[in-house]
């Protein structure tokens, strides 16, 4: 069988592992944050550059670059706000650090904080994670209670607080300007941009948003040698190891910690152990709801943000969802449907519209009203919304059914064929 | 100024400025529902989008753009009227139709509906929704407007006009999704004082007046610019009215003056140019103890008669007048009592007012100085003070002849006492009062929605009415008594229309001299030489 990379389950994998602060240090944690200490920042943001890792929220934004971007000399604080709203569906792995590691991630959250001068740092919790937000409440004790935060850590003369903000269970919430006003205390609505985060985000002071996972990579891309060992888990451009959410249909689900350059047929077959009661494979939704959809015969590729987007899909959060052949891609796209139609902020008018009316439709082909003329309305008003909204969401929406139109449209034809 | 293109044509922009800003200030039409230039920038509605062929650098932009959002660059090429744009337009207007409820021959914005214009030129007339629309109804949400939510496109200018313009944040946006809507806080009403405003900035018939609705559909209401004379502020308006009848007042936007702004009791004022039952309708001339209508001929020889039979010392003529007057009035008064009388004996009311300071600058729109022509009657140099100290020893003279404009004076019972007894008083004005009671003459004038005047706001900017309705048939402006008396009284003067008496004004004080009429005409303008006002006190208000 394949094996998993250990580099951000290290921990979680030893069944031994103590995740309290003294459990935490005894397996070598906080030794990259004492040397990051005696580093410039810049030099921590040049090493996470060369490390080459891409932001794990989905976007795949070079993190470094994202850091070097922060509007410097502004007058104003800075902050850097960690992403813990994880609500892509599918995807579960911030879940796993914050439960399982609350101190790498934490750790990570304080290299970053160092590195681009920010002496508040905000966990934005995802509303639903109560056992993620108890757990990261009391390791953030821990740390006062150790003065690892606080005025004085490790002696470094560097001042940081860590406050866990727990969110409301909106998914909009999880993109980053619509988090930052949610920070702020109003609703989550999607900012205008520019300006970017880095030059106006939270309190319009320059800010960073990092996902759990990105900054859970930290302690090991500042340790010693650790940019370039990352670099090498993964094809070029394509570095370190990342954390699949893998569901669906296949024997073992769960989630792996994997390089880069695993091919996907792999992932299914091997570490999932395959389809489940001996089934075929129909499909995968390879990066969370907002993929576009592949078919079995296109999963023949190597698992990462570069290969995916070569096969016009994407790898998003790395949450792969996999349905067998009994699956129904219709109700499977009325799900997703349902999904953003509920979770749109609403704002603008393509999403809005576009999110609840494509539903309506689908719904429609489920009710025997399906017909030709609707699935090309379904798939027009999929365009309609596809880069003419606000935010992301828009195109998260339409992507899927697009591509569930493209790819299975005999699977809509048997909703209306019979009559 | 540096510039860029829109479809070919040169546009410049300051820098930081926004490629739909720009264009608009250059007449260049964008169309747009959820930009409004004195708010924050959302870009949500998603109906301005434009090709920007040339981001300024060579290369194209990857997609359309929100020339709302989208900063104007030196060298940007932006087109507006390609098969892209279009395209893009007609997709933003199916969306946001597919749940309107188009109740447009029952909706008050009909005719002015931002949605119902773009839908005829940029829609494709027809829909591919066929299922039932979503529901809101209807909300009671102030005292001045309602809300029918159906209507609602989700633009947010209400919500960010009492988050950003009045910051009462007393209205919001509820629900997400396709059931995002908007509604006030908790159930409350609306207590700010500029509600009209949101029906105003609303682009569709979802916040209307409720003094207005279902009154008159808006393509016949004809318009004409006017300035609002419920305070000193002298808000610019457009009176809104049809057969005679006044339907609403609305702003028109002045950067000097109100911006984009009008309050709820201003708007309200349209409502005494419609009064009948308390205006003067003919010349009343006292017969037996008792007011009769007579002619204006009759008025005029009774007046001169009376006069030349008192031939009054100057200390025994007097004129008292509101600061409802215009300049030309003002102005005329004075000269009707140094030419006829060699008096200077003309008095208004300067009580002190109260000026409010404010973070957010539409509270400073409403002055407790309820009345249009303080300033101007201070640059005249109509006597007062706080007090009315110098008028009480002036009234101590015998007098003969006082001559009272408007309603100077209302609630000072012993001034009228004293008037009283004077030999011929002389009333000219709109509405029957106190003075009209103790007159020996009375001479109808007319509101100022029926006749041309300039006023002379608090910031001592000089502004001008328009003719919107026909006045009342017997009456005649005040500045044509005025002057016709003077002439009746032996005076040789050839007043024929207000530019006339505007430039005698100019000519002969120092306050207006170089301002001309037809400069005024449009937005106004300012004294040179500011008047010193000891009346005015600043106090803050907050929200
Ligand atoms: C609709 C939407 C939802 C998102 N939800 C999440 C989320 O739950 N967690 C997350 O980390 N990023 C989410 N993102 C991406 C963030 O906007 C942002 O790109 C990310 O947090 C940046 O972190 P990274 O650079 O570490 O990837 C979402 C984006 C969109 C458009
Ligand atoms: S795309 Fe959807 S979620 Fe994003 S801002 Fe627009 S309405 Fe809101
Ligand atoms: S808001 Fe406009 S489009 Fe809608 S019903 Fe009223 S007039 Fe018609
Ligand atoms: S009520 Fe009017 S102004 Fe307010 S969001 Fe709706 S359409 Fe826009
Ligand atoms: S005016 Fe630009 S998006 Fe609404």
């Amino acid at each position: 069988m394949l094996e998993e990379t250990l580099v951000l389950f290290k921990n979680i994998r030893n069944p031994e592992y103590d995740k309290s602060l003294a459990g935490y240090k005894k397996s070598g944690g906080f030794k990259s944050l004492k040397k990051v200490f005696g580093m410039k920042p810049e030099d921590v943001v040049q090493e996470v550059k060369e490390s080459g890792i891409r932001g794990r929220g989905g976007a795949g934004f070079p993190t470094g670059l994202k850091w070097s971007f922060m509007a410097k000399d502004t007058g104003k604080p800075s902050y850097l706000v960690a992403n813990a709203d994880e609500s892509e569906p599918g995807t579960c792995k911030d879940r796993e650090l914050m439960l399982k590691d609350p101190h790498l991630f934490l750790e990570g959250l304080m290299i970053g904080s160092y590195a681009i001068g920010c002496h508040h740092a905000y966990v934005y919790v995802r509303g639903e994670y109560f056992p993620s937000i108890k757990t990261l409440n009391s390791a953030v004790d821990e740390l006062y209670a150790d003065g690892l935060l606080g005025p004085n850590p490790l002696g470094s003369g560097f001042q940081l607080d860590i406050t866990i903000h727990t969110g409301a269970g909106a998914y909009i919430c999880g993109e980053e300007s619509a988090l930052l006003d949610s920070l702020e205390g109003k609703r989550g609505h999607p900012r205008v941009k520019p300006p970017f985060p880095a030059v106006s985000g939270f309190n319009a002071c320059p800010t960073s948003v990092n996902n759990v996972e990105t900054l859970a990579c930290m302690p090991f891309i500042l340790s010693d040698g650790g940019a370039e060992a990352f670099k090498s888990f993964g094809p070029q451009n394509n570095s370190g190891t990342h954390l699949v959410s893998l569901s669906g249909h296949v024997n073992r689900p769960g989630v792996y910690e994997l390089r880069m350059d695993v091919n996907m047929k792999d992932i299914i077959y091997d570490i999932g152990g395959g389809i489940r009661n001996g089934k075929k494979l129909k499909g995968v939704i390879p990066g969370g709801s907002s993929s576009p959809v592949m078919t079995a015969d296109e999963v023949d590729v190597l698992y990462n943000f570069d290969d995916l987007a070569k096969k016009g899909t994407m790898m998003g959060s790395a949450a792969m969802m996999v349905f067998d052949e009994d699956t129904d891609v219709v109700k499977l796209l009325h799900r997703i449907t349902r999904f953003y139609a509920h979770e749109s902020c609403g704002q603008c008018t393509p999403c809005r519209e576009g999110t609840h009316w494509s539903r309506q439709i689908v719904r429609d082909f489920l009710s025997g009203n399906g017909s030709d003329e609707k699935l090309k309305l379904l798939n027009r008003v999929g365009g309609n919304m596809m880069g003419t909204t606000l935010c992301a969401l828009g195109d998260a929406a339409a992507m899927p059914i697009q591509s569930f139109v493209k790819k299975f449209p005999d699977e809509f034809r048997k909703y209306y064929a019979i009559a | 100024m540096p510039v860029f293109q829109i479809d070919g044509e040169p546009v410049e922009y300051e820098p930081g400025e926004k490629v739909l800003s720009a264009a608009l200030r250059s007449g260049k039409m964008i169309p747009h529902y959820c930009y409004h230039p004195g708010m924050s920038v959302v870009a949500t509605c998603r109906m301005c989008l434009v090709d920007v062929i040339d981001m300024g650098n060579g290369r194209p932009a990857p997609k359309l753009q929100t020339a709302c959002s989208m900063d104007a660059t030196e060298g940007m090429k932006v087109e507006t009227l390609n098969q892209k744009v279009e395209e893009g337009r007609k997709l933003v207007n199916e969306f946001l139709l597919v749940n309107h409820p188009l109740d447009c021959p029952i909706c008050d914005q009909s005719g002015e509906c931002t949605l119902q214009d773009y839908a005829f030129e940029y829609g494709s007339g027809k829909s591919e929704m066929d299922y039932s629309k979503r529901v809101n109804g209807w909300r009671d949400i102030g005292t001045f407007v309602a809300l029918e939510r159906n209507r609602c496109i989700q633009c947010s200018r209400c919500d960010r006009f009492t988050r950003e313009i009045t910051g009462t944040n007393e209205f919001g946006m509820f629900n997400r999704g396709h059931e995002l809507t908007v509604d006030t806080y908790a159930d409350r009403p609306m207590t700010n004082k500029f509600q009209g405003n949101m029906a105003d900035i609303c682009p569709v018939g979802a916040i209307t007046e409720k003094e207005f609705r279902f009154k008159r559909r808006v393509w016949k209401l004809k318009k004409n610019h006017s300035i609002c004379t419920g305070c000193s502020t002298g808000c610019n308006i457009t009176i809104e009215h049809d057969r005679n009848e006044v339907f609403r007042l609305k702003p028109v936007e002045n950067q000097n003056v109100n911006k984009w702004w009008l309050c709820d009791e201003g708007r309200l004022t349209y409502r005494l140019m419609n009064e009948r039952k308390m205006r003067i309708h003919q010349p009343l001339g006292r017969v037996d103890g008792s007011l009769a209508g007579i002619s204006w001929e009759e008025a005029y020889s009774a007046i001169a008669e009376r006069v030349s039979e008192l031939a009054p010392e100057p200390q025994a003529v007097l004129a008292l007048t509101d600061t409802q007057a215009s300049n030309e009035e003002l102005f005329l008064l004075q000269k009707l009592l140094k030419d006829v009388f060699a008096a200077d004996n003309v008095f208004c009311p300067l009580p002190k007012w109260e000026q409010s300071e404010s973070d957010f600058f539409i509270n400073t729109l409403i002055t407790s100085d309820k009345t249009p022509n303080r300033a101007g009657a201070l640059a005249l140099q109509i006597q007062g003070d706080e007090k009315n100290e110098r008028l009480t020893k002036t009234i101590e003279n015998d007098l003969k002849v006082v001559f009272v404009l408007g309603n100077p004076f209302a609630a000072d019972l012993d001034v009228q006492q004293k008037i009283k007894q004077a030999q011929l008083v002389v009333h000219l004005g709109v509405f029957y009062n106190a003075w009209s009671e103790i007159a020996d003459v009375v001479l109808p004038g007319q509101y100022y929605s029926e006749k041309v005047g300039t006023y002379t706001n608090k910031q001592q900017r000089v502004q001008s009415t328009e003719i919107a309705v026909q006045p009342l048939r017997r009456t005649r402006p005040e500045w044509q008594i005025l002057a016709e008396l003077s002439q009746r009284l032996g005076q040789k003067n050839s007043f024929e229309n207000v530019p006339q008496v505007f430039t005698a004004i100019a000519g002969e004080t120092a306050a207006f001299s170089g301002l001309n009429f037809e400069k005024i005409a449009g937005l106004g303008i300012e004294l040179t030489k500011k008047i010193k006002d000891n009346g005015k006190k600043i106090v803050s208000v907050q929200t």
